[in-house]
This record gives C-alpha cells, structure tokens and sequence, in this order.
C-alpha cells in the first residue's frame, strides 16, 4: 500500500440506517475496508471520505476504536460530497483516509464522571467518546448525556438512546412543544441548566452547533465547571486534512491537524475564526 | 567550487543538460516568465523577475493526485499519479524566490511530507542570478533577512560581471549540471570573487524600501485581530487573489475531482493553487463563513505571513520579492500596511 496519504484506501458500505428525513437529512454508515487494509485511531479523530467523481469531506469517526468490524459515520446532507453519499446504497464503494487530527484525551479523565452535552448533527464525534467510554465503563465515574435537537425527528441514534436511558441518565430534549413528547422541550443549553451536573470531579464534552457550544460553556460555568474541564471539537472548511491546504486556520492553529479537539481553556485563547 | 562562464557559452551549456526540462526566462509583451526553452541563447540582459515564480516547477498551479476509474462495475480503481522523476532546472532564479522555496519547503515537509511536491523538489536544481539592480522599485528583501546575493535554496549561483558569469556552486545537484557543462566553464581570475560580492553589495544598497520596524512586526501584530486597522486597509480591495497566486510563498490549494467519462465514471482528483482573499476559501457549505469580509481577509494574509508563519516555522513568510504590491490592481502596498502597523494606535 501506498504510504502517500492523499490516496484513500477503498472501503465498502455494509450498513445505512436512515436518522433523520428531510432537507438536512442524517444517515449512518458502516463501512468496511476492502483490500485487507486497516486504519487505527482514537476518539475524536476523523477520517477524509471520498466519493469518486464528487470530491472529499471530512467526516468524524462515530464508532469507537473498540469496535473492531467497522467503522463508522453519521453524515448530514449538505452539498455536493454528502448529497452523493445519501444516495449510495449498501455495497457501494467510497474512499477513506486518514485518521486526522487529534483525540480527546480519554486517558487523562480515567476514574472522572463524565456529562456529553450535543445538539443535532454535533453528536457524531461524541458517540465515538460516549462509546469508548462505556466499552471500559470501569474506567469512569458516572456517565451522563444531554442531548437535543430541532424537532424529535431530528435527534440521531434516538433509539440506541432510548434504550441506553434504561442505564443511564439521558436527558433528552427538542426545541419547541410536540404532542407527545413527555421530555424536556427547550434549547440544549436550557437542559443542561435544568438537570444541574455536578463539576465535582467531572469532564464535559460539548459538541453541536457553534452557538449551542457558546451557550453550553455558559450554563456550565454557572455551574462551576473550570474551563479545563469542558472539551469540545472546532468545525471549519477542509481540503487536505494535513496542514498544508491552508483554510481550516484559527489564528497559527490548523484545526485539522491541532484540532479538532479543544479544551475550552485552549480554545478561548484563539480569536474567533470558526 | 568556483567558476565562470562566458555569456556567450551559456547556449553551450544548455546543450549539454538534454536529460532536463530547461527553464529560462523568457519575455513576452514586456513581461517574463520561466518557460521550458529547448534551445535558448541566453539570460535577457534586461530580464528584471518573471511575473511567476519557480514556485510553478515545484508546485505547479494544477496537478493531478490520482486517477479513479470504475470500468469493473463494483469498487473504483485508484491509481497515484506522481509527477514523472524529470529532472528540471530552472536558469535565473530571484534570491527572494529561492528564499521562498526554502519557506514552502517547510510547508510541505513536516509529519505528511506531501509526496507530490519533493518528488518535484528533488529533481529541481535553482540557479540563481544576483540582482545587479533591485528588479523593481517595490523590492525589500533586505528588511525581511534576504539579500541581492542572497543563496538560500540556490544550488548555483550565477553573477554578472560584465561579459562572463561568475558561477558559485553550492549543493550536489548543483554540482551535477556544472559538471555536466564541463569544458564550457572557465576559471575565475583572481579577483573575480570579491568583484562578484560587490555586485551583491552594490545592489543591496540600492534596495530602496523597507519596512519600518520590521524587528518588532510579529509583536506589533499580536494584538491586532480585532482592529477596525483591517477594514481600513482592505476597502478597495477586489478579492481577485492576484497577490496571493503570485507570492511565491504562499501554498494554499483547493482538492476537487475532475469527471472525465461519466459511464463508467473516469476521472481525476486535481489540485489546483487557492487562495485565502477568495470569500468561498473558507466558506463552509452551510454558509457560514470565519472569514467573511476583506478586513477578515486581508487580516489572515498579513497575520499568516508576518505572526502564524513565525509561530510555526520560526521565519517570516514573506521575501520581500514585491510582487503583490506590482500586480494589485488596487495599489494594496504591503510595505505600507506593514509600516501602519507598527505606527497603529492600539
Ligand atoms: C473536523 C470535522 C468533522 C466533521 N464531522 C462531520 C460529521 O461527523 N458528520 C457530518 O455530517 N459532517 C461533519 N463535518 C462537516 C462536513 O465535513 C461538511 O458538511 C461536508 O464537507 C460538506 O461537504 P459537501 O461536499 O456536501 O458540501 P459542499 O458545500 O458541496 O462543499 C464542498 C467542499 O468543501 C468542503 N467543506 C464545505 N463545508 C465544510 C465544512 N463545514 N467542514 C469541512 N469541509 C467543508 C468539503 O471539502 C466539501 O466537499 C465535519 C467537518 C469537520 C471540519
Ligand atoms: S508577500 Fe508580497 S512581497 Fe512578500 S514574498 Fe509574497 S508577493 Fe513577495
Ligand atoms: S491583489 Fe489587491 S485587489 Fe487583488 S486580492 Fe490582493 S489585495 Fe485584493
Ligand atoms: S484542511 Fe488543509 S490545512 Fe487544514
């Protein structure tokens, strides 16, 4: 194999599970490698998906690196790449390279309560730390998730979600009325407000849309939480996935490389280009 | 090793490099440019620099990445396409451009070494000529640590005195395509060494501007992000990205696949130069933008050649070639921008 990395190694979907209908439409992937290649990484990082003739998008990997069959990708549908990607069927064939960018750092927060706070499409590089972490449950304290989207039928992995809540504290919530809907209706910020976690001895991972994590860090420190302890992952517009093609900059840091996680200690230190 | 050349051997020379693509400036309505000559005479006499830097032998404006073809129904072929191992030199360089490919050097190097640039890299050889005169009145090498005579990134060096060349020969590469010259060289006179440094002194001193507190920019610049200093600047500014693609340090690039046969789909994966004073080069498919006016723009290009450069490589990214302040069509003159900087009332 080719140790040039902007060659993608082809993987196979085997496996599309349809999230989310609509204009801005989620679908999840599993895919696997064909060519007996292989592709380690850790939570947080992403991979380069490619789709022939269309072009490139970055992508995080949603799956955790414990899980060994596949790996995989929950997209929305926006333009060019993941409008094709929407429209693949299981046995199609895309390009992946990578992993990019850096992890979350899982091993620094062994035996801390860990709260996952993400809204809408935001929750694809959380799952990956989410499951990671409950695959070496022994490893952390309690395990919480906020999450929320526009409508119900905007929230992704709603059924593993529900039944995790069977284990779990999962507080769920959309952002206007439904008839039926006996959880929290309000922004995710609101939520987090509501359910109170505690900052003792706890790690809050924040991923959404940008003005959802500037008001989740706000709810959070009105709870106490440090700025050390409150991570999140940075999206800005990428081609090469390597620090060269020079747009995905915050001030000196390349997000694709430096990033995409940040504690928010080190990224309010950035100005505001993302 | 030291030699030199008569001018009118130079044509010799080139003869005996057939193995080579053989660059070398040549005019056209007014302007030059390196261009693949086989049989070139030699260097015009009134060659000043070419509107497009050696940049292009080494990182061309379009290549191709891969080719992907799906003629078997199910999984598309992929095949790397590396540029051809060529040998290529490149008569005529600017100190300022060879400067600037040491500084992309940097760019492409690093822990994703991009394979497509050093496999044009390697097989580059830069000869350079010392600027007699600043090529244009908008030179500032010498405020930004480069010189008239300056070698960084050459492999040979050639100097005009009067009727001959004084060749200085820096790298194996370099000493490669004077070898392989052979009897077209001659030896230097005794005091050909120190007439050749006083061209290069000469010229120094006739570089007519600087920037003004140069020492201090990077600091000066910390605290600039928010400054209403960049709407200022960037008012008439008509994002055509000319200063961007000309600078010879700058690297940004755009991926994109190109459809040659749509049944059964045949194509290739190109990368093209882009450029960050484009409003879509940072635009997200969403519509938001981080960068979405001029001041914004023409921020990330002084703050990426003046502090993030120096943050991340340690060197200014920029070799005062002047280029972007003679082809702006708006008269956006970095030296000056550079200079209000320094005076900016914080
Ligand atoms: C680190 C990171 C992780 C991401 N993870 C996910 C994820 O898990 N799920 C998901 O649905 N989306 C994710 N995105 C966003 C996703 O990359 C874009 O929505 C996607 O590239 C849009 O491509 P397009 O071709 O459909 O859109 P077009 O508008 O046609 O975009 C053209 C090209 O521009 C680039 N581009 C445009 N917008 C973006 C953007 N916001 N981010 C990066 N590149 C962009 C891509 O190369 C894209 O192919 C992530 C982005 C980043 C930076
Ligand atoms: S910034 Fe302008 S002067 Fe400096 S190297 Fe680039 S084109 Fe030349
Ligand atoms: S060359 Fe001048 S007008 Fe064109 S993008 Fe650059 S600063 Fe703007
Ligand atoms: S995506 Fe190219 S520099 Fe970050």
């Amino acid at each position: 194999m080719s140790d040039n990395t902007y060659i993608p190694k082809l993987a196979e979907i085997i496996d599309i599970n349809e999230e989310v209908g609509g204009a801005r439409a989620v679908k999840t992937f599993k895919t696997v490698f064909l060519n007996g290649d292989r592709f380690s990484f850790l939570p947080g990082q992403c991979a380069m998906l490619s789709v022939f003739g269309k072009g490139e998008s970055m992508i995080s990997i949603s799956s955790s690196p414990l899980v060994e069959d596949y790996l995989q990708f929950s997209i929305m549908k926006m333009g060019r790449v993941t409008s094709a990607l929407h429209e693949m069927e299981t046995g199609a064939v895309i390009g992946v390279r990578g992993p990019y960018g850096n992890n979350f750092p899982m091993d620094e927060w062994k035996g801390k309560n860990l709260i996952f706070i993400s809204g809408g499409i935001g929750i694809a590089p959380v799952w990956c730390v989410f499951q990671t972490a409950l695959g070496n449950r022994g490893d952390y304290g309690d395990i919480t998730f906020v999450y929320g989207a526009r409508t119900s039928a905007d929230l992704v992995y709603r059924e593993e979600m529900e039944k995790l809540a069977k284990e779990l504290p999962v507080h769920l919530s959309i952002d206007v009325e439904e008839p039926g809907w006996a959880e929290f209706v309000g922004f995710v910020p609101q939520n987090v407000t509501d359910k109170k976690p505690s900052p003792k001895d706890a790690i809050a991972v924040t991923c959404g849309p940008p003005i959802m994590i500037k008001f989740v860090i706000e709810a959070l420190k009105e709870l106490g939480f440090e700025d050390e302890q409150i991570y999140t992952t940075v999206e800005n517009k990428m081609k090469c996935g390597i620090g060269k093609c020079g747009r995905c900059n915050i001030g000196g840091h390349y997000v694709c490389n430096d990033g995409p996680v940040y504690s928010w200690a080190e990224l309010k230190k950035l100005p505001q280009e993302y | 090793m030291e030699k030199t050349l008569k001018k009118d051997a130079f044509a010799e020379w080139l003869k005996k490099l057939p193995s080579y693509d053989v660059y070398v400036p040549v005019e056209d309505d007014g302007r030059f440019n390196y261009e693949i000559v086989g049989n070139a005479g030699a260097i015009d006499e009134s060659f000043t620099n070419a509107v497009v830097g050696p940049k292009k032998v080494v990182f061309p404006q379009r290549e191709v990445l891969l080719r992907f073809n799906s003629t078997n129904e199910k999984a598309p072929e992929v095949e790397e396409v590396l540029p051809e191992e060529k040998p290529a030199v490149v008569f005529g360089v600017r100190p300022c451009d060879a400067r600037a490919v040491t500084l992309t050097d940097k760019v492409f190097g690093g822990d994703f070494a991009d394979p497509y640039y050093w496999r044009r890299r390697n097989n580059t050889t830069l000869i350079g000529l010392v600027c007699t005169e600043p090529p244009s009145a908008n030179c500032f090498c010498t405020s930004v640590g480069g010189s008239p005579a300056g070698k960084d990134g050459l492999d040979v060096v050639l100097t005009s005195l009067g009727d001959r060349y004084y060749v200085e020969t820096l790298t194996t590469r370099g000493e490669k395509v004077v070898s392989d010259g052979g009897k077209v060289f001659g030896e230097p006179a005794a005091d050909d060494k120190k007439a050749a440094e006083k061209v290069g002194t000469e010229a120094a001193a006739k570089v007519e501007r600087q920037v003004e507190g140069v020492n201090d920019l990077t600091e000066n610049l910390r605290d600039m992000f928010d400054s209403p200093f960049w709407d200022e600047e960037s008012l008439s500014c008509i994002r055509c990205g000319i200063c961007t693609y000309l600078c010879p340090t700058c690297h940004c690039f755009d991926i994109n696949d190109e459809v040659l046969v749509p049944v059964p789909l045949t194509g290739e994966r190109v990368r093209t130069w882009d450029n960050c004073q484009f409003p879509d080069f940072t635009m997200h498919s969403s519509g938001h933008n981080p960068r979405p006016n001029r001041a914004s723009r023409l921020r990330q290009r002084i703050l990426h050649k003046f502090r993030y450069f120096v943050e991340n490589f340690g060197d200014y990214q920029c070799t005062g070639c002047g280029r972007c302040i003679i082809y702006c069509p708006v008269g956006i003159d970095i030296v000056d921008v550079l200079d209000k900087t320094a005076a900016y009332e914080r």
